[in-house]
């Protein structure tokens, strides 16, 4: 058994494999018309993923999930690690965004569509706010912990204090910062789904949501595989870029994705 | 008993010890830090001290007396609450490349390698990448850690950051070196070692050293001069020229009469258990 799981890739494979097997043992004992048997489902993915309006729906939802989280990672990343720097900052945003953080950002999608409408200006607004919490929740963490020592070293090179933010600071919490960006784009596509639910318009929510509508269920587990499978592989992408990236560092503790829709 | 005629005592006039020559001159120095309760805690008070060029000084006492404090305040990252401070006769306003610390802690930028460490503060003050790289291997010779040129600090043992520290703060030619309890976090045998080679280094150069301990032994081998600093605040109690022959080396001075005299004459005035006869 210890030489099967010293396989890569293997233990994830035979935990979907179980998962299926569950679902479609479930499916065929019960016999409910909204749990289609796995099977089923899965025979829907080749029509869905070479259905042009399909593709053009899932290509139009990443598009603003990859807007809303590079937005969201150029204002969070520098508001986090000056407020880890600045006390007076740290004074001034930290109770607004202890307020924000736990609100469910999807609930604010209402809200923001009688300002913005139901187009992609909202939608991107709903995932660059999902993202930035935790990105600048771990970029102020992050900054905040930088020894005070490794500061004064460069101070007494004789680097400012914008030098410093950029080339000391940055560098220094970059592995507390990737723990953020980690979960942010977790969070990222979570929000991108539940913008598209209550903004019907077009995207990979619509057609999640549209096909749950007309009882369409084999489509509706079909397109939730396909998120899944979506959230793997951004996760799995970003993870080996950020291991590459901190290499020096000594390993972060646990990534815990902790967050709200 | 020996070193009643080698304690130069406190209440000396200050106008007296100031010298030409002086690199540091501190007068009449205190701080006081605000605590969480509103009340101020002074932790230094009425430092007066002036060290030469090229002169090797410790700074010794218990722990908490504002040792490193003082040390901090010269270094300009801790600001004075009042009192003269002057480098080279210019007064202290911040951090400067003329004073470069080593700390307890290392403080290395771990994103970088040791040849990375060791060129930074070059490369910041806009030297020539070539010319740095070379200094920095130069260094990193001299500390005796060739062939580590690519390691990240967290590769590295207690010892050999310690090394990388004072080869990165070497490599921008500071005129004083600030050491803070440098080898307070290495074990016995590796601190033995550092000490040596930082003795054969400061030889070669006779760079004017700040160094705080709170080990006697260390102070003694090292320095020129100890200066005894008070607990809480933290004032000079005494400060006392070592006489002992240069170069120095561990094992002659272990059975150096005047060494070990010396030694028993700051643990008594530290008070440190054990020391009274």
């Amino acid at each position: 058994m210890t030489r099967l799981s010293a396989i890569p890739g293997l233990p994830p494979l035979v935990a979907c494999a179980g998962l299926l097997a569950v679902w479609e043992l479930a499916a065929r004992a019960y016999g409910i018309s909204g749990l289609p048997p796995a099977h089923e489902a899965l025979r829907e993915l080749p029509a869905i993923l070479t259905d042009k309006e399909s593709l053009y729906n899932i290509l139009a939802s990443m598009k603003r999930m990859a807007v809303g989280f590079a937005l969201a990672l150029a204002f969070a990343i520098p508001a986090g690690l000056m407020m880890g720097r600045s006390r007076w900052v740290a004074a001034f945003f930290n109770p607004l965004l202890m307020i924000i953080y736990p609100v469910p950002k999807a609930a604010l999608m209402p809200i923001i569509m009688l300002w913005l409408g139901v187009g992609d200006a909202s939608k991107t607004l709903v995932i660059f706010l999902g993202v930035s919490l935790p990105v600048i929740y771990h970029s102020y963490q992050g900054a905040r912990a930088v020894e005070e020592k490794m500061l004064w070293s460069a101070a007494a090179m004789g680097m400012g204090s914008r030098a410093r933010l950029l080339r000391i600071v940055l560098p220094a919490a970059l592995p507390e910062i990737m723990v953020g960006i980690r979960t942010g784009l977790v969070l990222a596509l979570i929000t991108m789904v539940t913008s598209e639910m209550i903004a019907r318009k077009e995207g990979v929510g619509d057609i999640l949501f549209n096909a749950l509508a007309m009882a369409q269920y084999e489509t509706v587990y079909a397109t939730i595989i396909i998120i899944g499978a979506l959230g793997f592989i951004i996760d799995a992408a970003f993870e080996s870029l950020r291991r590459h990236l901190v290499a020096w560092s000594d390993p972060v503790h646990e990534i815990a994705v902790v967050g709200s829709t | 008993m020996v070193a009643a005629g080698l304690l130069r005592e406190r209440d000396t006039p200050p106008e007296m010890e100031v010298t030409l020559g002086s690199m540091i001159e501190i007068g009449r120095l205190s701080k006081t830090f605000d605590t969480a309760r509103r009340t101020s805690h002074l932790a230094l008070s009425d430092i007066t001290l002036d060290v030469a060029d090229g002169e090797f000084v410790s700074i010794l006492g218990p722990s908490g007396c504002g040792k490193s404090t003082l040390l901090y305040i010269v270094g300009g990252f801790v600001s004075p609450s009042g009192g003269i401070l002057k480098v080279k006769g210019a007064p202290v306003t911040g951090p400067g490349p003329d004073r470069g610390p080593v700390f307890q802690e290392f403080a290395l930028f771990p994103w970088k390698t040791v040849l990375g460490n060791v060129m930074y503060g070059l490369v910041e003050q806009g030297r020539p990448r070539a010319e740095a790289e070379a200094r920095a291997r130069e260094l990193i010779d001299l500390v005796h850690l060739k062939g580590y040129e690519n390691f990240y600090p967290k590769e590295l043992s207690g010892g050999m950051k310690q090394r990388v520290a004072i080869a990165r703060t070497l490599a921008y030619r500071p005129s004083i070196l600030l050491m803070d309890e440098p080898f307070g976090a290495l074990d016995a045998h590796t601190r033995t070692g550092m000490q040596h080679e930082l003795l054969e280094i400061w030889e070669r150069d006779r760079k004017t050293v700040l160094f705080v301990t709170h080990s006697v032994e260390e102070a003694v081998f090292l320095s020129d001069r100890v200066v005894v600093l008070t607990r809480s605040p933290g004032r000079i109690k005494t400060i006392i020229d070592i006489k002992l022959p240069r170069p120095r080396r561990r094992a002659e001075l272990l059975l150096n009469k005047r060494y070990q005299e010396y030694v028993v004459e700051i643990e008594k005035l530290m008070d440190n258990p054990g020391a009274d006869e």
